[in-house]
């Protein structure tokens, strides 16, 4: 008995030195990005390179320089704007098309079905060609507007498949029960249906966020002017703008945009966890 | 620009008959090939420590998370600045634990480039495999543990005859979303090579992107992606016909 629990502990201990050895590792590039932040610009390309900067030679110049910036705010609130407005729109659509697809029994819902889960499969990026024909046409290029149309496009197959899974699971009878008393659908679906199926909402709404947010492709091809940038196609700017790249800058803006996504991140941590494993425990 | 005139299947034909359509698609494929089993191995790996581990469990598994929020162009960017030729990694390899006895070129050369985009591909995938691959292993029914462990086996044994079978479904669900995120490789190929040098390092994507808006061969993208979505399409109908078959 006792050998066993020697055994025991000691694969205890593996498991946790091999988890600290992995995780160390696996932030590594992260840290390196803030201490590359937090030291000055000249100092960038000094040989040998260091992982830690001297502890004299630490600063901020390169936070100062980025919020003194008033680009910085615009890039920072156009974000927010695109993100918050993809997914406030893509959560009433998806729950919407989801309580119908869940609770009625159409003939045109396996059609419809299909095509979302077609256009699961084949990514955004791929259609990336007749989607700007289709902005240029629409007079949406160089527009906050040509952003958030298809966005909200991208997210809502993943975002109606994930609340369908919980409308389906509202009880019957909860609604039979409005229905005798006269309810319509609006009132069943504003009142019972999605009161019900509100952590599925929550939970792909952080998804889509974070999709909005840190989404480069398209936004690179349909803004132009830097007023109208997002944050991604900022730091991509910031990248490209001279032939030695300020590495402290982009680094100093990366931070900046990643600090909004790891407190939501943090906070939400149980909608996250929720929302990644509905889909993949099935079957 | 946008509107040219019907010419039938030449644009298809181009695109089979291009050599760089060859290299690029090479390229997409081995970066699929390499990073899907391999975000899904280590993925697996670190949700099977954390599976038995009871403290700090919540803790090791938000850090390793992080990088997947983390967005596709910074974490672009980080990689870039970390392999450059005079960077961190070539002075850590070369003139610390002496691996190398010059600096690697890694983003000069084809598989060099490609290299870091698949070790920045499995670096930011593993905490999505971890999340899943952890929710399986909590469904696995502990008494088939149990039973294999009075039949005698081992931990290996256990894992190849209880956890694998177990977690079937999972595995399949994440090969299918890997496998339609490899081909969507995009943003870190454009930060970390711009497909230099020559086109060598692009990928599907990155190079109907540069057809399609650097040099206005609309015709020939559209073709290009249409290929695309056609093998995604397939490639997803025999996956879920997998599942669907194994599941009965």
């Amino acid at each position: 008995m006792r050998s066993l629990n020697r055994t025991k502990i000691r694969s205890m201990v593996c498991r946790y030195i091999l988890l600290a050895l992995g995780t160390v590792i696996f932030t590594l590039p992260m840290i390196y990005m803030i201490s590359t932040s937090l030291r000055p610009n000249g100092a960038l390309y000094e040989y040998p390179p260091r992982f830690f900067p001297k502890w004299e030679a630490l600063t901020l110049e390169n936070y100062c320089y980025i919020l003194s910036q008033s680009k910085f705010y615009l890039n920072f609130l156009n974000s927010v704007f695109v993100s918050l407005t993809t997914i406030v729109l893509a959560a009433a659509l998806s729950s919407a098309m989801a309580f119908v697809l869940g609770k009625f029994k159409l003939k045109a819902n396996r059609l419809i079905f299909g095509f979302i889960i077609l256009s699961m499969i084949i990514p955004g990026t791929t259609m990336i060609v007749p989607q700007f024909e289709l902005a240029t046409k629409l007079n949406l290029v160089n527009h906050l507007w040509g952003l958030i149309p298809f966005y909200i496009a991208w997210v809502i197959p993943f975002s109606t498949f994930m609340i369908k899974g919980f409308m389906e699971n509202i009880p019957g009878e909860i609604m039979e029960a409005s229905w005798i008393d006269g309810a319509n659908v609006w009132t069943v679906f504003t009142q019972i249906a999605l009161p019900l199926a509100s952590p599925a909402v929550a939970s792909v709404s952080i998804f889509n966020f974070l999709t909005a947010w840190e989404e480069y492709p398209w936004a690179n091809t349909v803004i132009n002017d830097t007023g109208k940038r997002t944050l991604p196609i900022a730091i991509a700017g910031f990248f490209g703008q001279h032939q030695f790249t300020q590495w402290g800058y982009v680094f100093a803006m990366s931070v900046l945009t990643l600090i909004p996504v790891i407190l939501i991140f943090i906070l939400c941590q149980k909608f996250f966890v929720q929302g990644l494993t509905a889909g993949s425990v099935k079957g | 620009m946008l509107a040219q005139p019907f010419n039938g299947f030449e644009n298809y034909r181009e695109v089979f008959r291009d050599q760089t359509f060859r290299t690029v698609f090479v390229n997409s494929i081995v970066y699929t090939l390499i990073t899907v089993p391999g975000q899904m191995a280590v993925g697996l790996l670190t949700a099977i420590l954390l599976n038995g581990i009871k403290r700090f469990s919540v803790t090791f598994r938000v850090i390793n998370y992080l990088p997947v929020v983390t967005s596709w162009v910074i974490a672009s960017l980080v990689f870039r600045y970390i392999f450059n030729t005079e960077g961190l990694l070539n002075y850590f390899l070369w003139k610390i634990v002496k691996v190398t006895s010059a600096n690697i070129r890694w983003l000069d050369t084809r598989w060099g480039g490609i290299s870091v985009a698949m070790i920045l591909g499995i670096w930011k995938g593993i905490g999505w495999n971890m999340v899943i691959f952890l929710a399986a292993l909590q469904q696995v029914p502990a008494d088939l543990y149990e039973a294999s462990e009075i039949d005698g086996c081992g931990a290996w044994k256990k894992f190849i005859h209880v956890t694998l079978p177990g977690i079937r479904g999972t595995i399949l669900f994440a090969l299918i979303e890997l496998t339609i995120g490899g081909f969507n490789v995009f943003t870190s190929i454009k930060m970390i090579t711009g497909g230099k040098p020559a086109h060598q390092t692009d990928t599907l994507l990155t190079w109907m992107y540069y057809k399609a808006f650097s040099t206005g061969r609309f015709g020939y993208a559209a073709a290009l992606s249409f290929v695309m979505a056609l093998c995604l399409g397939l490639l997803a109908v025999v996956q879920f016909r997998m599942m669907r078959s194994r599941d009965n």
